[in-house]
């Protein structure tokens, strides 16, 4: 689902932000990425999804090398690609069930679509009741649901996680990964990076481990260290 | 794609709004700077019209009394004839005249029906073989003198005269009107670039989700377009404004060179589709520009 060949990323001078990286991620797989921070996590997610372009390599996603893609169809790449951040990116001006459903109108989605999706994906992140409130009157947890829930409501191939948890307490944590790991049972492929050991710790599942940009350990039902 | 078009409609009239100051600065200027190109593409017209009487190469126009003898007329005529500087020459009698009046001020019908064909002079419309400056001087001291002359009027000096004024103010207000054009692209520039700005949480989502770059530029590059539309609006109002200047100056004229000083509502309407294109094209162009240099997608 995933490969990147041998791919260096810099940023302008300074070290390499991902050196020689090569990893396969195959379909349905749920990989952590760990590592300090300035480790070239978040920029091996932003190579997946063609936010940044290395210096060297190739990356593929579902079978296509990605850095052939001409600009304009980097947006189609990315409806394959659902993102969550830590810090959620909602848009405060918007209730719950309009910044999901933002996410299938701007990609041209018809109505009925927006009218049945919206509600079902939020039903399943547990916010059924909870559509018109906005992103203030909410918790962190509730939030990063409606972040999950707008990631996954076009029914990506692929989610890409950047310290999901790294806002919330570790209960609430714990009901934001059982939600990716939900969302990794229906087939989709998961990806992500963490500061969290007891997360890791407690999933036992692949994880890979950056320092300073080099790919330090790649371990099947791995541990945080 | 019924959504679509709403979502482009709705998110333009958002933006517009949001920035309704700067929005308001570029609309403006817009309008100012088109309504001095509609001005002086109207006074290159009129400046045309008013000269109309003049080509052909006639030089000089020796205007007779209304009230001049039939003898009067027969000597400048003879006199015409005989000299061996004149190429040829037309008379316009009462009634071709009137045709004339009536042709120039095809606007202004109240002018037309104050005037009758006996109080218009009737003229001589000169053409000499030498064309210069001295020659037509001479001519015109000799037959101003004659009985029954009215004036001599020198299309050498009237017609350079207005030409020259005309290209001058002309290619003023185009200098003037390209710099308020310059800044007017600037503004609107400025203004989508704001809009950006206020939205770019937005913008990130939509390139995230995976929104397709015309999609995300679409809504921007409309708000320039409707700024310029809307000032090329305002300045087509001056334009006919103008041309009601225009009339009202001819209506109160004797029947002179400047009576032709009028636009007919045919060059009214060329001059206005010309201003509404400028105004889109600025307004397309300064939101191309802040959209592909600022949005990055």
């Amino acid at each position: 689902m995933i490969k990147l060949e041998n791919v260096t990323k810099t940023y302008k001078g300074d070290v390499p932000a991902l050196r020689n990286a090569d990893v396969e991620i195959a379909k349905g797989e749920f990989v952590f990425l760990v590592g300090a921070s300035g480790s070239g996590k978040s920029t091996f997610l932003r190579l997946v999804n063609r936010e940044e372009r290395p210096e060297q390599g190739r990356i593929f996603v579902a079978g296509k090398d990605i850095l052939e893609l001409s600009s304009w169809k980097v947006p189609y790449l990315r409806r394959n690609i659902g993102s969550v951040f830590q810090d959620f990116k909602l848009l405060t001006g918007k209730t719950v069930y309009e910044n999901v459903a933002f996410a299938l109108e701007v990609i041209g989605r018809p109505k009925h679509v927006v009218k049945t999706q919206v509600p079902a994906i939020l039903e399943l992140v547990g916010l059924g009741g909870k559509m018109d409130s906005f992103p203030h009157e909410l918790s962190g947890g509730e939030q990063q649901r409606v972040s999950v829930a707008r990631a996954f409501v076009n029914r990506p191939l692929i989610l890409l996680a950047d310290e999901p948890t790294g806002n919330l307490d570790p209960a609430t944590s714990v009901g934001i990964m059982r939600l990716l790991d939900r969302i990794n049972r229906t087939g989709t492929t998961v990806l992500m990076a963490t500061h969290d050991r007891s997360i890791v710790d407690t999933m036992r599942r692949r994880v890979i481990e950056l320092d300073r940009g080099a790919i330090v350990r790649d371990q099947h039902r791995g541990v945080y260290e | 794609m019924a959504l679509k078009l709403d979502y482009m409609v709705r998110e333009t009239g958002t933006n517009l709004f949001r920035n309704l100051s700067l929005t308001i600065a570029s609309i403006l200027t817009v309008a100012v700077s088109l309504s001095l190109v509609g001005g002086s593409v109207l006074l290159r017209y009129s400046v045309d019209n008013a000269t109309q009487q003049w080509q052909g190469g006639i030089e000089f126009i020796v205007f007779m009394q209304p009230e001049a003898t039939g003898e009067q007329t027969d000597a400048v005529e003879r006199q015409l004839e005989d000299s061996t500087q004149i190429e040829r020459y037309e008379y316009f009698d009462q009634d071709r005249t009137f045709e004339e009046f009536k042709d120039l001020f095809q606007n202004t019908p109240q002018i037309v029906e104050s005037v009758t064909p006996e109080i218009l002079p009737p003229s001589f419309r000169v053409v000499p073989v030498d064309k210069s400056a001295e020659t037509i001087e001479s001519l015109r001291s000799v037959f101003v003198t004659q009985p029954g002359v009215r004036e001599v009027v020198a299309a050498f000096d009237s017609i350079r005269t207005i030409r020259n004024l005309s290209n001058l103010i002309g290619v003023g207000l185009f200098v003037v009107a390209g710099f308020l054009l310059l800044a007017a692209t600037l503004l609107i520039l400025n203004s989508i670039r704001m809009a950006m700005f206020a939205r770019r949480r937005e913008i990130e989502v939509m390139k995230l989700v995976g929104a397709s770059n015309w999609f995300i530029r679409i809504p921007f590059m409309l708000e320039g377009v409707f700024q310029g539309l809307i000032g090329s609006g305002f300045a087509i109002g001056v334009v006919f404004g103008v041309q009601r200047v225009f009339d009202n100056i001819a209506a109160n004229q004797d029947f002179s060179l400047f009576s032709g000083l009028v636009v007919d509502n045919q060059q009214v309407m060329t001059t206005s589709v010309f201003v509404m294109i400028t105004g889109v094209l600025i307004g397309a162009l300064g939101s191309a520009f802040a959209v592909s240099r600022f949005l990055d997608v």
